[in-house]
C-alpha cells in the first residue's frame, strides 16, 4: 500500500512538472496591466561583447564554460599579487585591486545556453565594423592613452559624464563594476536607473522622438509593448558618446545609429534582453546581441563620481609636472 | 433657452472645478504623484525672506555694495530676485555660534556653493532648485529623477535600516500617512547646502518631507529639518510644487559636469585660457 501511494505521488508530481514545463511563463502584471519588469537587475558576466579568438561557437559546453570561469577567476585573483620585491621605483603601480571590481564570475547564460559572446548576429560574434569606423575607434583608443592637454580629451567615464563604456548604453553592456539597474514603471513611462553614473533613462511610452537638435547623453528612448515584450527604440545620440570603450567592449557608433532593445521577463528572476544596432554609417550590417538581466538584491548605492573626481585634477596636474620635468 | 444655456455652462464650469480639486489616484488607490513637477519660488536664492539684490557675490563700493568682479559681466542675469521666504517663522534656529559659518559661506559663495560645482544637491535643496523633477511611482517603488546634475533618488517603501554610509542624496524611506507621502531622509553627508546664502547642516541631519497633493496640479510640500549639532530646534520649510503640463511635462537633461570643467580644471590645461584664474577646488 505504501509503495502504491509513493508511486501515485511520484506520478502526480511528474504530471505537475510536465504541466508546469508546458505552461509558458506568464510575467506578473503591474497595476496598469502590463508585464512587470520592476526591480533590481544585473548584467554582470565574464562574457564580453565580442567572441574571443579561442572560441569558435556561440554556445559553449558546460566543460568549456567551467574551464573558462576557473581561468578567469584565477586571473582576477592574480590582480592582487604583488612581487615580494615590491614595486620598482617609478614603475607602473597598476590600477584598482580586485576589491573594487565586480565584473561577475560566470559566463553568460541565455535560456539553456552558455554563451561565448554577447553578440549573436553576425554569427561570427564579431562587430561588422566598417574600415572607416574601425580607424576612428583605433585613433580614439590611441589618443586616450596619451592625451592630457585638457579634460575634454579624457573619456566620458573619467570625466564623470556617463559611466564607463556602454554601461548606460543603449545597448547596456556589462563593465568592470557597478553592473546594476533599477526599473520602475508608471502608466506612461519606464525608468531605468543605471547605477553608473546615477543616470535615469526615461523611456516615454508611445511618444515621439525629440527634435533632431536635442541629443542627450544616452540618446532619446521611446517605448512600446509588443505582446509581453517592452520594445525601446533609441535615437538622437550625442556625438560625444560615439566611442564606447571599456575593458570588455570597444566600439564606435555614429550619432545617427538606431538601437532597438527588447525586454522580456522570462522568469521571476530573469529578463531576456536583446538589442539590435542599426548604424549603416559604421557597420556593414545590423548587429545584435543578447543578455540575461538577473534579479539582484541590491540596494543600488549612490555612484557619486564627479563630486570626488580627484583623479581628474591628478591626471592633468601630473601631466603638467611631467612636462616641466620629463 | 438662453437661461438654460447659461445654467448648463455654469454647471459645466462647476464640474470642471470639482475635477480640479480631486486627487488623481492609481488603481491601487494611492494618490498618483507621477509626473513632472517644479517649485516656482526663490528658496534656492535664499530660504529666508529677502529683497532683490544686484548679485549673489558682492564687494564694497563707494556708496554701498556692488557686484563682485567675478560676476559683474552677468549684469541683470546675475542678480538675485526677491523672495517671500519659505521657512516657518522666517527664522533658521542656528545654535549659538553656528550662524557664523553660514555668513562665512555666503561671503565665499562662489568658492563654496556645491551648486556652482554641479555637485549632487541633497535633500531638500533638490526640490526647490530652479529645475523640474520627475516622479515615477510604481507598485513596488517610488523614484525621483531631478533634472539638475541628473540627480536621482530611490524612495524605499520598506524600512531599509540605517544608511550603510553617508551619501550626497542620502537614504530615503517613504510611507503613506493618509494621502500624504512622508519621506524620512537620513545618511546625507555634510557637503550639501540648503540655499545660495550658505545655509548648511551636519551629517546628522534628518529631513522629514511631506508631499500632500492638493489636487492633480499642486502638491503641498514641507521639509522639517532636525540637526541638533547645528540647530536649537527642528524647523520647517513649506512651499507648493506645481505640475508641468503639455509640452513642458518632459524632463530635459542638465548634466552640468561638463559645463563646470573649465571652472574646476581650467587652470590645469596645458595652455590655460585665463592664466591666473584659480579653481574653487582645494589645492593639491
Amino acid at each position: 500500500m505504501k509503495h502504491r501511494t509513493l508511486i501515485l505521488i511520484a506520478a502526480a508530481m511528474l504530471t505537475a512538472s510536465i504541466a508546469a514545463q508546458a505552461e509558458p511563463y506568464k510575467a506578473p502584471r503591474t497595476m496598469h496591466g502590463v508585464p512587470d519588469l520592476q526591480g533590481l537587475w544585473t548584467n554582470a558576466t565574464i562574457t564580453a561583447l565580442q567572441r574571443p579568438d579561442y572560441f569558435e561557437d556561440l554556445v559553449l559546453t558546460p566543460a568549456q564554460a567551467a574551464q573558462w570561469e576557473k581561468a578567469t577567476g584565477e586571473q582576477f585573483d592574480a590582480i592582487d599579487e604583488i612581487s615580494e620585491d615590491g614595486l620598482e621605483a617609478g614603475g607602473n603601480v597598476g590600477g584598482y585591486n580586485s576589491f573594487w571590481m565586480d565584473p561577475g564570475t560566470r559566463a553568460l547564460r541565455v535560456g539553456d545556453e552558455i554563451r561565448s559572446s554577447i553578440i549573436t548576429e553576425p554569427a561570427s560574434g564579431r562587430l561588422p565594423m566598417r574600415l572607416g569606423a574601425r580607424a576612428k575607434l583605433g585613433q580614439f583608443l590611441m589618443r586616450v592613452q596619451g592625451a592630457f592637454d585638457g579634460p575634454e580629451q579624457r573619456p566620458l567615464g573619467e570625466r564623470c559624464i556617463v559611466g564607463f563604456g556602454s554601461t548606460g548604453g543603449p545597448p547596456m553592456l556589462p563593465v568592470l563594476y557597478n553592473n546594476n539597474y533599477q526599473i520602475v514603471q508608471s502608466k506612461d513611462h519606464v525608468m531605468i536607473h543605471v547605477e553608473m553614473n546615477h543616470d535615469a533613462r526615461i523611456i516615454r511610452m508611445g511618444a515621439e522622438h525629440l527634435p533632431d537638435d536635442v541629443r542627450p547623453w544616452l540618446g532619446d528612448s521611446v517605448g512600446r509593448w509588443e505582446g509581453d515584450t517592452l520594445v525601446v527604440e533609441t535615437t538622437n545620440f550625442n556625438p560625444g558618446q560615439s566611442y564606447r570603450a571599456a575593458i570588455k567592449h570597444q566600439f564606435y557608433m555614429t550619432k545617427d545609429a538606431v538601437v532597438t532593445e527588447r525586454f522580456t521577463r522570462v522568469a521571476d528572476k530573469e529578463i531576456f534582453y536583446r538589442f539590435e544596432v542599426n548604424d549603416p554609417g559604421a557597420y556593414t550590417e545590423v548587429w545584435a546581441g543578447e543578455q540575461t538581466l538577473r534579479a539582484t538584491d541590491g540596494p543600488i548605492y549612490e555612484y557619486a563620481c564627479h563630486e570626488a573626481n580627484y583623479a581628474m585634477r591628478g591626471i592633468l596636474r601630473g601631466a603638467r609636472l611631467q612636462e616641466q620635468d620629463p | 433657452m438662453k437661461h438654460l444655456r447659461i445654467t448648463l455652462g455654469l454647471l459645466s464650469l462647476l464640474g470642471c472645478s470639482a475635477g480640479w480639486s480631486e486627487i488623481p489616484r492609481l488603481p491601487n488607490g494611492k494618490p498618483d504623484l507621477n509626473g513632472v513637477w517644479q517649485v516656482l519660488n526663490r528658496a534656492n536664492h535664499g530660504l529666508l525672506a529677502h529683497p532683490a539684490r544686484a548679485a549673489g557675490a558682492m564687494q564694497d563700493g563707494p556708496f554701498g555694495p556692488v557686484p563682485a568682479e567675478a560676476v559683474i559681466a552677468l549684469g541683470a542675469v546675475g542678480a538675485v530676485p526677491a523672495g517671500v521666504g519659505a521657512v516657518e517663522g522666517n527664522e533658521i534656529p542656528y545654535l549659538e555660534g553656528k550662524a557664523a559659518l553660514q555668513q562665512d559661506n555666503q561671503a565665499n559663495w562662489l568658492q563654496r556653493d556645491p551648486e556652482i560645482k554641479c555637485y549632487l544637491p541633497g535633500v531638500p535643496r533638490a526640490t526647490y532648485l530652479p529645475f523640474p523633477f520627475q516622479i515615477f511611482q510604481g507598485d513596488q517603488a517610488i523614484f525621483i529623477a531631478y533634472e539638475f546634475a541628473g540627480a536621482t533618488r530611490n524612495l524605499f517603501l520598506e524600512d531599509p535600516g540605517e544608511a550603510p554610509v553617508d551619501s550626497w542624496m542620502g537614504q530615503s524611506y517613504a510611507r503613506w500617512d493618509g494621502d500624504t507621502l512622508v519621506v524620512t531622509v537620513t545618511g546625507q553627508n555634510d557637503a550639501t547646502w540648503l540655499d545660495r546664502t550658505g545655509n548648511y547642516h551636519s551629517a546628522n541631519m534628518v529631513v522629514t518631507e511631506r508631499y500632500t497633493p492638493r489636487n492633480g496640479h499642486v502638491i503641498d510640500y514641507s521639509a522639517t529639518i532636525e540637526d541638533p549639532e547645528v540647530y536649537s530646534r527642528p524647523w520647517t520649510i513649506r512651499m507648493p510644487i506645481y505640475r508641468r503640463v503639455g509640452i513642458d511635462a518632459r524632463l530635459q537633461q542638465f548634466k552640468c559636469v561638463e559645463f563646470v570643467e573649465e571652472l574646476l580644471y581650467g587652470e590645469l590645461r596645458k595652455e590655460p585660457l585665463n592664466p591666473g584664474r584659480q579653481s574653487p577646488l582645494p589645492k593639491d
